[in-house]
């Protein structure tokens, strides 16, 4: 590897300090990515225009800008997955032009996809040391690979079973696989897309802690994030792109999240708003020690102008009991109740007719078909009620009205009603999916992760259509990774730990020191605070064996 | 009106499906120009053998057959599902619709329809049995519907070489149907009633497509079956219709096939031409759109029909036009690869947030 220094115009080198610093982040250090002008044009959008970023030894780089604003593309370009159409890489010093990841992997670069690459059925050394085994007469050589492996876990404090199964493990330790992966190749810079986006905070601070010894250590990471929080907690200096431009530049330490979230929107943002509590009326939901794969003796309800928020580290059980809820999973003991009838065997198209609406978590793969048009995906469980006639004919003309006036109203932003959803951004996609859901009042709305990966504007837009809909009288049932969702959103917060509500806790007791405790399966009030919230939602009692920080995976 | 048809047209011409049957007649001309044809007078020969007053009507009884299989197997395949067994559910039909004609006791035009509906009776359970043997033990569909027909195409062939064995014959068929026990036909032309049916078949399949709840559902579980499961669309319901449907219109096929001339089932006869393939061909080269399959159905039928008239006057042998039929498929198969390409182009700048 060679270093020299840069003869760029705008690259101002400083070679004088080699040796970063452990705490303060070292600002004169020698630039490891240095990107120049780059400008990537697709067909009616300019992606990146003339874009310039340097990275620098030893830094914590983050990348921030919302859905749209070109920082995938700026690093698909770096990573050698995009041809830019103006400007220049150069990395460690050298002018590149990456035809691959292959190339780019083998300049020092490394990267972790938000979803992971990984082989489930494979173990942990196997999938390390993929596409560069250690070899013994041509074979793959088992042991040395092992050794590799717990070398590596050793020497970077990623703790990690080399022999267990990848698809046995929580995310917390795939994507320690997808990091000692890069590792074991060599990398020098990481680049990580999202990384916390499904991390408890415990799991998200231990990333950090990894990433900074990993730069303590002359190692460089890229976050692509939208996170301000972490940003402001982890980083060294912060990148902000909108609309393909460079808009910020700022130094962590100097900097706030207000003065982030308005460079990435343009526009003045109230963040972690608190929505005033609703008032909540009669019983909607009763679920009466509900178990399924997954869920045991779960008990909860959910009231007519509440919002009920489920906290938990995903893989608790959260998604079983919705997906039970919702009547896409059998239910094998207990009782499930919507407005006082008996649901617990009634099939998904029974629920929806007696009540409920449901936005899933995965927008891609459940909540839409994305090969089909904007309205096609906005009719769905219209297609037999309001839109349909008594004799089943569906009119084309019936499915576009309605899907012009969902557009409309919640502001998805479609040039028409017949473009592929897949075509909408992710923000878009959410608004459309729980446009579609909350058009049909039903009195229960179950609502995953509603805005996993959507930007700041568009957040906000879906919070306040929640709270409307709560105000308007309908009861709704919040699951969320988000912290801050949850404490902004609900009403009353409950905390599922090994598939049962483990603590229950009032909008104005649940702080995040307190539900972080409790997700991570800790006790320190392990029942609920106030008498109303006892009433409804008890906790069985909670385990109090000793809770590791990982999350225990499902029971097979 | 005219903007959105003339969006269509150019939409029209640059689909991967104009494109593959576009190479492929290009890539046809240099086979012949390689073995020392004319391509021309070859693709004329087909032209004419087919669509010519000496062909239509030859072509157009083919296009009955193969565009009613195309609609067996474009009905499920709407959902994602594939029926694999048109031969035995069209068999069956060709069987029942023979002895209905045989034996029963009520008037020619009575017995005509009666055999109609035997035939897609037939069919129906047949296919529902595949579609049952998916729901109830796990047997994927492509797997069930495919080995029953093998059962079913046998016994037709026990049948017919010994209890229903036209007697005194050395061919391995029924006895005719009773005189007037036929579909009528157009003028003097082998072309039946049953074009008729099957067309009306593709009219109700566009309907319901398009115009629907069942037919939207079918195309959501078709683009993405969670989806579809998510919203209540209930699987092993649909794929038990769909299938039933689906070995309705191959049992139709089969009773059409008995109906017409040669008015008796002889062993092979409906199998042979290869109609379910030819079907399932034209259904994957118009995935399963209800206007599309009409399309390539009649498509292959010309290809089929003026391949024999091109063998006879130009000396290119008719394996020519399968040549053909081949290379559209290979094209066609190419194509989610390369249009995966164009897209990704396009939409990557739309979805940001999500690295591929």
């Amino acid at each position: 590897m060679t270093r020299r220094p840069s003869d760029g115009p705008a690259a101002g080198v400083d070679t004088s300090g080699d040796a970063p610093a452990v705490d303060s982040p070292p600002v004169e250090a020698p630039a490891v990515v240095e990107l120049r002008g780059i400008t990537k044009r697709f067909p009616g959008t300019l992606a990146n225009d003339s874009v310039d970023l340097t990275v620098r030894r030893g830094e914590i780089h983050a990348l921030m800008g919302e859905n749209g604003a070109g920082k995938s593309t700026l690093m698909s370009v770096l990573y050698g997955m995009e041809r830019p159409d103006a400007g220049s890489i150069r990395i460690e010093g050298r002018e590149v032009s990456f035809g691959s990841p292959g190339t780019a992997m083998a300049a020092g670069l490394g990267m972790v996809h938000q979803s992971f690459k990984l082989f489930d059925s494979l173990t942990v050394a196997e999938n390390v040391v993929y596409r560069a085994e250690p070899r013994r007469f041509g074979l793959l050589d088992r042991a040395a690979a092992r050794r590799r492996v717990r070398e590596l876990a050793e020497e970077h404090g990623l703790a990690v079973d080399p022999d267990a199964r990848v698809g046995d493990l929580p995310v917390g330790l795939r994507q320690r696989v997808e990091i000692l992966k890069l590792l074991h190749r060599g990398a020098r810079t990481l680049i990580l897309d999202e990384p916390t986006a499904v991390l408890t905070p415990a799991e998200a601070d231990a990333l950090f802690a990894v990433l900074r010894s990993l730069t303590a250590q002359g190692r460089t990471v890229i976050l692509v994030t939208h996170k301000l929080r972490e940003v402001l907690e982890g980083s060294d200096n912060v990148t902000v792109l909108r609309d393909g431009r460079v808009v910020a530049r700022l130094r962590t330490a100097d900097t706030t999240a207000a003065e982030i979230a308005t460079a990435m929107t343009g526009r003045a943002v109230d963040l972690d708003r608190v929505h005033p509590e609703g008032s909540p009326g009669e019983v909607v939901l009763d679920v009466e020690g509900l178990s399924t794969a997954g869920v045991r003796e779960l008990r909860l309800t959910v009231r007519a102008g509440e919002i009920v928020g489920i906290a938990g580290v995903a893989g608790n059980g959260q998604s079983e009991l919705v997906e039970a809820l919702a009547g896409l999973r059998p239910v094998t003991a207990g009782r499930v109740g919507l407005r006082g009838e008996d649901i617990t065997h009634a099939s998904a198209t029974e629920r929806r007719a007696k009540g409920l609406a449901y936005v899933p978590e995965d927008r891609h793969a459940v909540g839409t078909a994305p090969a089909a048009t904007v309205a096609d995906n906005l009719a769905m469980g219209h297609h037999r009620t309001t839109l349909a006639s008594p004799r089943g004919l569906l009119p084309p003309s019936a499915v576009r009205a309605h899907a012009r006036a969902l557009v409309e109203r919640f502001g998805i932003k479609a040039s028409t009603p017949d473009v592929p959803a897949s075509a909408l951004s992710g923000g878009n996609l959410q608004k459309l999916l729980i446009g579609r859901e909350l058009a049909h009042g039903a009195p229960l709305l179950l609502v995953e992760q509603p805005t996993r990966g959507v930007d700041i504007g568009a957040i906000q837009a879906i919070h306040d259509e929640l709270v409307a809909y709560r105000d308007a009288g309908h009861a709704v049932l919040l699951v969320s990774a988000e912290l801050s969702e949850i404490r902004g959103l609900a009403d009353r917060v409950l905390v599922m730990y090994e598939g049962r509500v483990t603590a229950s806790y009032a909008k104005s007791d649940a702080d995040e020191a307190t539900l972080g405790l409790a997700m991570a399966g800790g006790t320190a009030e392990p029942v609920a605070a106030t008498a109303t919230a006892a009433a409804t939602a008890v906790a069985t009692p909670a385990p109090t064996a000793a809770a590791p920080n990982t999350p225990a995976p499902d029971g097979d | 009106m005219a903007r959105p048809s003339t969006d269509r047209i150019t939409r029209a011409l640059r689909s991967p499906v104009t494109f593959s049957v576009l190479a492929g007649l290009v890539i046809g001309a240099l086979f012949l120009v390689g073995t020392g044809a004319d391509p021309f007078a070859a693709y004329g020969a087909v032209v004419t053998g087919s669509l010519g007053a000496d062909g239509i009507g030859a072509t157009l009884s083919t296009v009955t057959s193969v565009l009613g299989m195309a609609l067996a197997l474009a009905i499920p395949l709407r959902a994602g599902l594939i029926n694999l067994g048109g031969d035995g559910q069209m068999v069956l039909g060709g069987i029942a619709a023979a002895v209905t004609g045989l034996y029963s006791p009520l008037p020619a035009p009575l017995t005509v329809v009666l055999a109609l509906l035997a035939g897609i009776t037939a069919g129906a359970g047949y296919a529902a049995l595949a579609a049952l043997c998916e729901n109830r033990f796990g047997v994927p569909l492509l797997v069930s519907s495919l080995l029953l027909s093998y059962p079913a195409t046998s016994l037709a062939s026990y049948l017919v070489r010994y209890p229903l064995k036209e007697p005194g014959s050395s061919l391995p068929q029924t006895r005719r149907l009773p005189e007037g026990v036929a579909l009528p036909a157009f003028g003097t032309s082998t072309v039946t009633f049953g074009l008729v049916l099957v067309v009306l078949a593709a009219t109700a399949y566009w309907f319901a497509d398009r115009r629907t709840a069942i037919g939207y559902e079918i195309r959501m579980t078709g683009l993405n079956p969670r989806f579809a499961a998510y919203a209540g669309v209930e699987r092993k319901g649909l794929t038990l219709r769909l299938m039933a449907t689906s070995g309705a219109i191959a049992g139709l096929v089969g009773a059409i096939g008995v109906l017409s001339f040669p008015y008796r089932f002889l062993d092979g006869s409906l199998t042979a031409p290869g109609y379910t393939w030819t079907g399932l061909t034209a259904a994957l080269l118009a995935a399963a759109a209800p206007l599309g399959t009409v399309l390539a159905s009649f498509f292959f039928a010309v290809l089929q029909v003026g391949g024999l008239s091109m063998e006879r006057t130009t000396e290119v042998p008719r394996e020519l036009t399968q040549v053909l039929q081949a290379i559209v498929i290979v094209f066609l198969a190419a194509r989610p690869s390369f249009s995966r390409r164009r897209r990704k182009t396009v939409q990557e700048p739309i979805a940001q947030g999500e690295f591929a």
